[in-house]
């Protein structure tokens, strides 16, 4: 029979949940009509139709599946709304339909986001309270046995959340490119913060300049991002697909545009791709998401241009182009010399981290150590003291590709931890999926 | 007194009703090439002795499926805007295509308009190609239909049929638009000429009372506003069939729906009483298109269906090689093991326990036509699953449809069709709830259609932050206060439906419901600009209620 509607050469499934009932604050970025032009573009284009395009709902996350990457004060539920759950189940739903094979490539176009969600969490931060890929990635690794993962984070704020949950796991290599830190929050994401001990050069950031333009997208991605990849030869990929460097973003300060959120995609070539930001919700949104989809997909993406787009105005001017091209010469080092540092790392058998996190949302701090435990034969395991808001909490983080030596010492210093009545004490095994609170 | 005709591949039935009663009901064998012919010579064998006691005709007809599948429909030269987004060449309806430039935006803003030179070019090149039948679509028509308006006043009158998208549907979807407004413009020269054919036959006949046609929503539509759309008027078979269950059977709760023919079977399904609809609209020959429909689904499972026993089990369908052994056919079928089991007193029985035995030469006649049938249930029970999950994954888009969710719980089967009676036990045992087999199943599409009451439909798009207000069905187009609420969108609404519906002859006052009420508010910077309001507002599908 003809087909009168285009066939996608990928299957492609999108998990479309606008969450049209559900704000931080009525004027928030983060409000009910930010998804509104984006479903009426992507229905009016009939993409329903479009063979080989899936359209699933979400389903709602579990506690479980939030605990095994998250610390809560005092728990998801407490911390969580339903769209919470749904938001991160709607990144597990993409998840399974490309790992059972319904599909081969699936976009979760769903809000909250979720990448600046740290691995404690007191409240929401950068409008994320959970991290929904690091949520999705360790369900994967769970329920599916895939152990080589990248993130690839094109969001324009740095994913910070994403970085502090995986800094110290060499079987995640998490690349963010975003605006320079000095200009925008976070305020994080420099070259230096390049992995924990058990990881160095595994976290890649590459803090572009305001006004960064489609060619300084298109060379990090020809220098850095394509050639670690190959490099590093991941099983799966996952792009955070934030949509905030888009040049009329209200909130931050980039140039890029439909059609070079398009190009990146498509050279990327994403499993599974998450939205996080994005906020010109009228003049990108509708465009930059279609673009991605069409370029997932396998299908022509020449026609999707912002109504007022005009290439002449994305010309990067050449000074900014040579600062970009030594940050790629500078991150590629990183990597390249990651064995080496691994190998200085390894003597000591504790490294210790000290942090401040800063809510941006209600306006407060939490105050954290890290200990890493280390070992020769795994990454090691970690121990977390956080104290925010008059609460404290005490985590055991046993990661899933630890020993089974390491394993038993952090169990047994759960169990011989003090349970003071102040403290929320916890056990974090991903190896046998506990989650233990005492 | 109503006369209700559904026309099929093959026959056509009539009934006379009076009050829900049937007076009189006949057969006839269709004409496919003079279908106005046999529609009257059935007709007149229906009418009642006092010719003015007739208030309605109505009338299911499968003109518009026929031409499109002998592929006759007239050439039709398409203007289509696309703007931004997918590469819209896959839309091109055949050689006459104008692509528009220019472009409307998701909120119904206009970016660019049309040029009037490559209108004015295409009208050259249509009238040079002897196209009389014009179609226009333009993306994002039901939020703002300026641009197709635009084009048909450039249009003057130099064509005789004109279809634009707007007037088709309020629904979003793009390509749909586009294939049903080409659909429409290709079917319009022939619904014409079928139109006058009917009336003068109708006057020979002396029946002057309103004619109303079935659609593929299980409404009807008067006979001369069908003659705009014309598409409307495809699948009707399949809705005058949920009618005709609706109208024999009846009741709440949730139904499954068996129409189980020869070589088919089709599904429908009733939620509440009420029977579903597609969620945007009917696939007519292999285009996804916006005309509202029923949602049926039709498996290739029948009475008749060719039977296959390969790796330990039985196929049955999709395809008909012939009859039944029983009745002179050379391969097996769920009808001859219905003969076996005396179900069906038809044919021949020892050819019918031939044709198990080709089947399972080892085993009881009697036992194989059980498994047989068994089976067959069993394939049905599997597609009416699907069909139920199918409709419990339609997206939802906000946390409260989401966590409120339901999944359709049927009761019961209604069951009609030449093998109902037959597979009533089979398939009570399989689905585990009563199967009903209406007394008359044979006249119930025909008593659908004579049931069957006037559907409206109508959407409204407004916009307090750009001032504007669109309902497409009647190309409504104005400027909106700041203050235009909710409550103002659904009076406003419901009395475009009234006035739609007391157009098409409606004399009562219609039960109006509201659908996919969205009202959210729009931000600039951080402060509120106005509210977007989206609604829609129908004549469900429903029994006529005036004769009871």
């Amino acid at each position: 029979m003809t087909s009168y509607m285009p066939k996608a050469s990928r299957r492609t499934g999108l998990v479309l949940f606008p969450a049209f009932d559900w704000c931080i604050s009525p004027s928030h970025p983060e409000r009910e009509e930010r998804l509104l032009y984006t479903k009426d573009q992507l229905i009016e284009e009939g993409l329903e139709d479009v063979t080989n395009i899936e359209f699933f709902n979400p389903e709602m996350a579990l506690e479980q599946d939030i605990d095994r990457v998250h610390l809560c004060v005092p728990s998801a539920a407490e911390l969580m709304t339903h769209s919470h759950f749904i938001s991160a189940g709607g990144a597990l739903r993409a998840a399974r339909a490309v790992m059972d094979g319904e599909v081969e490539r699936a976009f979760a176009i769903v809000r909250p986001p979720g990448h600046h969600a740290m691995q404690t969490v007191f409240g929401d931060r950068g409008f994320c309270v959970v991290n929904i890929e690091a949520i999705m990635v360790e369900y994967i690794r769970r329920h599916f046995g895939i152990r080589k993962i990248a993130i690839i984070d094109t969001d324009c704020h740095h994913g910070d959340g994403t970085q502090d949950i995986f800094y110290n796991d060499p079987d995640t290599l998490f690349i963010s490119m975003h605006q320079d830190g000095r200009t925008i929050f976070p305020g994080s994401g420099f070259l230096h913060e390049s992995g924990g001990p058990s990881a160095p050069g595994y976290n890649i950031n590459l803090p572009l300049p305001p006004g960064t333009s489609e060619d300084g997208f298109d060379m990090v991605m020809d220098r850095v991002v394509l050639p670690l990849l190959d490099e590093f030869e991941p099983e799966l990929i996952i792009n955070s697909a934030g949509q905030d460097n888009h040049y009329s973003d209200p909130i931050t300060n980039m140039n890029f545009t439909a059609q070079g959120y398009a190009r990146l995609n498509k050279n990327l070539n994403p499993d599974i791709c998450v939205l996080e930001g994005g906020y010109s919700i009228e003049g990108a949104l509708p465009y930059t998401n279609l673009g991605i989809i069409l370029a997932m997909a396998g299908l022509d993406t020449l026609h999707v241009r912002e109504p007022d787009y005009d290439p002449a105005r994305f010309q990067q001017p050449s000074d900014m182009t040579n600062y970009i091209e030594d940050l790629c010469a500078q991150a590629t080092k990183l990597f390249a010399d990651r064995h080496r540092l691994q190998k200085e790392y390894a003597d000591q058998q504790q490294v210790v981290e000290r942090k401040q996190i800063f809510y941006d949302t209600t306006g407060f701090r939490v105050a954290e150590t890290r200990v890493y435990h280390l070992c020769s034969q795994c990454p090691g395991t970690s121990e977390v003291v956080a104290e925010g808001l008059h609460k404290h909490i005490h985590g055991f983080c046993v990661p899933f590709n630890s020993c089974p030596v390491c394993r038993k010492k952090a169990r047994d210093s759960f169990a011989a931890a003090p349970g003071e009545d102040d403290t929320l004490t916890v056990l974090q095994d991903r190896v046998d999926d506990i989650f233990e609170k005492k | 007194m109503i006369i209700g005709i559904d026309v099929g591949g093959t026959h056509a039935d009539g009934v006379l009703l009076q009050k829900n009663t049937i007076v009189a009901k006949n057969k006839v064998v269709v004409d496919q090439d003079n279908l106005g012919d046999s529609i009257i010579y059935l007709l007149k064998s229906l009418l009642p002795k006092n010719g003015s006691a007739l208030q309605r005709v109505h009338l299911s007809t499968t003109l518009c499926t026929n031409a499109l599948v002998s592929g006759n429909l007239d050439r039709v030269g398409m203007f289509i805007q696309a703007g931004p987004g997918m590469n819209p060449d896959f839309l091109r309806c055949g050689d006459n295509v104008c692509f528009l430039g220019g472009a409307i935006d998701h909120r119904g803003q206009v970016i660019r308009g049309p040029g009037s030179a490559e209108v004015k070019k295409a009208v050259a090149d249509f009238q040079r190609s002897g196209i009389d039948s014009v179609g226009i679509a333009t993306k994002f028509s039901h939020r703002n239909s300026e641009h197709e308006l635009w084009v048909r006043d450039q249009l003057k009158s130099e064509f005789t049929h004109i279809s634009m998208g707007h007037l088709l549907s309020g629904m979003p979807n793009f390509p749909r638009r586009v294939y049903t407004t080409w659909l429409n413009s290709g079917l319009k020269k022939r619904f014409f000429e079928f139109k006058d054919g009917m009336k003068k036959g109708l006057a020979a006949l002396g029946i002057d009372c309103p004619c109303y046609i079935l659609k593929a929503d299980g409404g009807t539509i008067p006979f001369v506003n069908a003659c705009d759309f014309p598409c409307q008027s495809i699948h009707s078979g399949p809705s005058a069939s949920v009618m005709g269950a609706l109208a024999l059977v009846g009741g709440d709760g949730d139904a499954i729906l068996l129409d189980i023919g020869g070589t088919t079977t089709d599904i429908g399904l009733f939620a509440d009483g009420i029977p579903l609809l597609e969620p945007y609209g009917a696939t007519v020959a292999g285009r996804p298109t916006l005309i509202r429909a029923l949602q049926t689904r039709s498996v290739g499972l029948g009475g008749d269906s060719r039977v296959l026993w390969q790796d330990g089990g039985f196929h049955i369908g999709p395809e008909r090689q012939g009859p039944p052994m029983a009745l002179g056919g050379s391969v097996p079928t769920p009808t001859d093991a219905m003969i076996v089991q005396g179900s069906i007193e038809a044919g021949s029985r020892a050819r019918a326990d031939e044709a198990m035995r080709m089947l399972c030469p080892d085993r009881d006649t009697a036992e194989t036509a059980t498994a047989l049938l068994q089976c067959f249930a069993e394939r049905v029970h599997e597609k009416v699953d699907e069909m139920i999950e199918e409709v419990f994954s339609r997206p939802v888009y906000t946390v409260s449809a989401f966590l409120e969710r339901e999944k359709i719980t049927p009761e019961r089967l209604i069951t009609i069709g030449g093998p109902a009676l037959a597979l009533q036990k089979v398939l009570e045992d399989r689905f585990e709830m009563r199967c009903v087999v209406p007394e008359d199943f044979e006249v119930a599409n025909a008593i659908g259609a004579a049931r069957a009451r006037l559907t409206v439909e109508a959407s409204l798009y407004g916009d307090t932050a750009t001032r504007r207000l669109s309902i497409p069905e009647i190309s409504l187009m104005e400027s909106v206060g700041k203050r235009f609420d909710m409550m103002e969108a659904e009076t406003r609404l419901a009395d475009t439906v009234a006035m739609m519906a007391r157009d098409m002859g409606a004399v009562t006052k219609p039960q109006i419901d509201f659908i996919e009420r969205l009202e959210m508010n729009t931000v600039k910077g951080f402060a509120t600009t106005g509210k977007i309001i989206s609604l829609k507002a129908q004549i469900r599908p429903g029994l006529d209620e005036e004769q009871e």
